[in-house]
């Protein structure tokens, strides 16, 4: 190989594989959380955006790039356009809320290679009175008396393989991840539901110190997870997510601005991207599976880190059993026991590795993994209303689909 | 079939060029998935070429039927009107003997009576005039 025509990259970042300080998030942003905002997303992008440029200490004339989900309803140009944004990179990632940490990766990298040196991230959406993701009408129509209605595309839930059986909604796929774990795992649904209410009462506990959480004021325990009614068994009331309506939003920068930022920056060890398939993993593996493991190490590998290093992870949770999958599949055990590390030791502050210490989806509110984004960043910083003692590093991971390991320096 | 059938509104699959194959096969009571010529892969749902080797040549072969339960889900709260006098409902994925795993409902037996692992096998139910859905009975 010719060196001289093809000299080494000079970022070491791009050198070592992965985003290793190139880029750390240093603003965060919110509107709050509530269940009727009574605004426009449009009104509540442009809040937590200029909150979170505003945390980091700079001005709309800094931000030069903008990252955000394909299925926001707010787009760049009405974000540039009503805050005085002069891009010079924008982007786009794709389904949804699995890119949480992914929107993070492709900031990092666009600041690594100098597409763009200030980049903002977010997620508006009037998630309950607005479209509600729980239900099927937003893809088949609702129809009068006997008419029929077409349920379209390959996905599972609600497509042409799913809806005309009534699987409607990703919460009834989550059912069925449900009911398979416990059947691989080899437990009862005994067992099964113990492990998901208490993930369920640990993340309410984390609420209700949380004064941000939705339900900061209702506390919860297990008596009343297991009284609350069928969702889908083996799925309650308690195992699933909030509908939130609210905006959440996050800076990122490279280590010129991080290092004068006001807060301590949280630094980007590594990002990692999957594209999992579109049916939600019914037709494939669980988060648990081997092709999830690989990725997870990858990740760490990335970051040179273990994952039995970390005492704090942002789980992202539609549902409990995807907080009991993605301890598995990040590597914090081994496949089939996260039930059982659950019974013994739990995910509160005092355990090995503390679970959504803001309340998470459940209990905080949904905002699509950015309200996890927001919570990692404030262990690295310190001052998390739940705060882990040496939170050095700091996992916000969705679902296998997208992870990124935070660092405090 | 439901005894409400005749007042609600009845969600149908659509059907494409690609998927068109399948639905004919439920209206000709065989439960048909994609095969692989060149490589003899069998899959579902369907797609344009064989995913395993790439190979354009696909036909469409009738499957044994049989398969076991890989998961089940009761489902208690319907998410869209058109199942509101459905629930409780089981909503299954088999694992059929050919490989693929497939989304379906359980007939002719209490949702609860449903669990992973039990055999089952192919049967049709006609949800509306022309509409034919594969569907599952609990072997024995």
């Amino acid at each position: 190989m010719d060196t001289e025509r093809y000299p080494p990259a000079t970022v070491a970042a791009v050198e070592a594989g992965n985003l290793r300080r190139a880029a750390a998030i240093v603003g965060i942003g919110t509107t709050g959380y509530t269940t009727n905002s009574g605004r426009s997303e449009w009104q509540m992008a442009i809040e937590a955006v200029s909150t979170a440029i505003a945390d980091a200490g700079l001005s709309a004339g800094d931000v030069d790039g903008v990252i955000r989900y394909r299925a926001d309803e707010v787009n760049e140009a009405m974000l540039a356009e009503t805050l005085g944004f002069d891009l010079r990179y924008h982007s786009q990632v794709g389904f949804g809320g699995q890119s949480a940490a992914a929107v993070v990766g492709h900031a990092a990298a666009a600041i690594a290679s100098g597409l763009a040196s200030v980049v903002v991230c977010y997620r508006s959406l009037n998630g309950r009175s607005g479209t509600r993701y729980g239900r099927a009408e937003r893809r088949i129509a609702t129809g009068e008396g006997q008419q029929l209605v077409v349920a379209a595309g390959r996905m599972a839930p609600q497509g042409a393989f799913a809806g005309p059986y009534g699987l409607l909604a990703p919460g009834q796929v989550m059912a069925l991840w449900a009911q398979r774990y416990a059947h691989e795992a080899g437990i009862g649904l005994d067992e099964l539901c113990t492990a998901l209410g208490t993930i369920a009462v640990t993340q309410r506990g984390y609420a209700n110190h949380n004064p941000d959480a939705i339900m900061r004021d209702k506390p919860l325990d297990l008596d009343t997870y297991y009284r609350s009614r069928w969702i889908s068994e083996p799925l309650r009331l308690y195992d699933f997510c909030l509908e939130t309506d609210g905006a959440a939003a996050v800076v990122i920068a490279g280590p010129d601005v991080a290092r004068r930022a006001p807060h301590r920056p949280a630094w980007i060890l590594a990002a990692q991207q999957a594209l999992r398939e579109e049916s939600m993993e019914v037709y494939t593996e669980l988060g648990n599976g081997p092709d999830h493991r690989r990725r997870a190490a990858e990740l760490f590998a990335a970051a040179g880190v273990q994952p039995g290093d970390l005492r704090v992870a942002a789980l992202y949770d539609a549902s409990t059993i995807m907080v009991l999958l993605s301890l598995e599949g990040y590597g914090f055990v081994a496949p089939g026991t996260a039930w059982r590390h659950l019974r013994d030791h739990g995910m509160g502050p005092d355990s090995p590795l503390a679970v959504n210490t803001a309340g998470g989806h459940l209990s905080e509110g949904y905002v699509h993994g950015f309200n996890h984004l927001l919570e990692a960043v404030r262990q690295i910083r310190g001052d998390s209303s739940s705060q882990v003692a040496d939170a050095d590093v700091v996992l916000m991971g969705a679902a296998g689909a997208s992870g990124v390991l935070f660092g405090r320096g | 079939m439901d005894p409400d059938a005749n007042d609600r509104t009845v969600i149908v699959p659509e059907e494409t060029d690609l998927t068109t194959p399948y639905w004919d096969g439920a209206r000709a009571h065989e439960l048909r998935l994609q095969h692989c010529d060149a490589c003899a892969h069998t899959w579902h749902p369907p797609l344009p070429r064989c995913a395993h080797c790439g190979a354009d040549a696909i036909s469409w072969r009738a499957a044994a039927g049989t398969g076991v339960v890989h998961s089940v889900t009761v489902t208690h709260q319907a998410a869209h009107p058109a199942f509101a006098t459905r629930v409780p409902y089981a909503v299954v994925v088999v694992r059929l003997a050919e490989g693929p795993l497939v989304i379906g409902n359980v007939l002719g037996a209490e949702p609860s009576a449903v669990a992973v692992g039990q055999p089952v096998t192919v049967v049709f139910e006609e949800i509306a005039d022309g509409v034919t859905l594969p569907q599952f009975a609990l072997d024995g």
